[in-house]
């Protein structure tokens, strides 16, 4: 039987409750607000704000960073199909640099949801098969349960590993996210070296 | 072996090797050039510095931006013509939440040239950095050789003081 499609506010609430102590890189507006809504404001979260296909580059230099700091087990990133797209390249580099902290979340709703539901080039892309072309772990997740069996199987596998979960496209009302990014970076660097 | 560790080496390439080895880097990001051959084949060739290409420009602002978020001691080496692909994440991430960095930047177009094309976009890096609010310094035919090393020094300093990216423009064609 087919495992009805999360939304993404509960798949980023599961994200949020499951890892309260690892550093967590949010992409682009909706899912950051998104976040905000279901979660609070998190100091282990770093809010990429405006920088489509930033994210998971980010993550990898984050994740190559900490790779001696022994609190951090996992850098996560999650990511949306059309930010992914257009940083596609860093798989390849994933592949070449095995950062084997990171973990990438991409929650997949086929479409640039926050510009009015255009579709990606999602549909006819196979995220997993990417990932393991370039030399790395992926696999498909569904649902509630299979994201967090996912993510409590990633704490102990060693990395990276590249996870696709489908999500709607409800788009819930949210506030704007309007604080300061030197805020935001300075918080978040202050919780990484506490 | 590269060509970097076989003892020729030009005075300008050398000069910045000097001074990006006095930063102390953990991770040196490249994306080559020509003219960037011996400076990259020395840190390719170097123990204890993770070295690695990244094949695109904004992809290397990206993965720089992490490991100073973690603290860690990087520096990025590209080509003026690559300048256009990451004006957008520069704008948008370091420069938008305050992070330090150094791009050492080598310079295309101009006299010595040989590709016809490059001069659109190098030749107008200043420009282009100037319009999106970048702070930059230059090294060539008007900077003294025992310049060079210490610019690098400071211009990595410069970004630390000043909270925000910094390209050091780098002419290793004579001109």
């Amino acid at each position: 039987m087919r495992t009805a499609r999360l939304s993404r506010p509960d798949a980023l609430r599961i994200i949020a409750e499951l890892l309260p102590d690892q550093p967590i890189i949010l992409t682009l507006g909706g899912t950051i607000r998104e976040m905000f809504s279901v979660a609070g404001r998190r100091p282990n979260h770093l809010h990429v704000l405006d920088s489509m296909g930033l994210s998971v580059p980010i993550g990898v230099g984050l994740a190559l960073g900490l790779e001696e700091d022994e609190r951090y087990t996992r850098v996560t990133v999650i990511e949306g199909d059309g930010s992914l797209l257009m940083g596609f390249s860093v798989l390849s580099t994933i592949g070449l640099l095995q950062p084997r902290k990171l973990l990438i979340i991409v929650l997949d709703n086929g479409v640039y949801l926050a510009t009015g539901g255009q579709p990606t080039a999602a549909s006819t892309t196979d995220f997993v098969a990417a990932a393991r072309a370039c030399g790395f772990e992926a696999r498909d997740v569904e649902g509630a349960a299979g994201l967090r069996q996912a993510i409590e199987d990633m704490m102990t596998t060693r990395g990276p590993v590249l996870l696709r979960l489908r999500v709607g496209i409800e788009a819930p009302p949210t506030p704007y996210f309007l604080e300061d990014p030197v805020v935001l970076a300075e918080d978040f660097r202050r919780w990484l070296r506490r | 072996m590269t060509a970097a560790s076989a003892g020729d080496t030009d005075p300008r390439s050398q000069a910045v090797i000097d001074g990006i080895e006095r930063l102390r880097p953990e991770f040196v990001l490249e994306l080559p050039s020509s003219t960037l051959r011996a400076i990259i084949g020395h840190f390719l060739d170097r123990p204890g510095v993770r070295t690695f290409p990244i094949p695109r420009e904004e992809e290397g602002i990206g993965i720089l931006s992490g490991l100073v978020l973690a603290g860690r001691r990087a520096v990025m080496i590209i080509q003026d013509n690559g300048i256009g692909n990451l004006i957008t994440a520069l704008a948008t991430f370091p420069q938008a939440y305050h992070l330090p960095m150094l791009i050492v930047t080598a310079r295309r177009g101009g006299l010595g040239e040989y590709n016809s094309m490059i001069h659109n976009v190098s030749e107008r890096t200043e420009r282009l950095l100037d319009a999106a609010n970048v702070r930059y310094f230059q090294l060539d035919h008007r900077s003294p050789i025992e310049e060079w090393a210490p610019t690098v020094v400071r211009a990595y300093e410069f970004a630390q003081i000043t909270h925000r990216p910094v390209f050091l423009l780098v002419n290793l064609m004579g001109g």
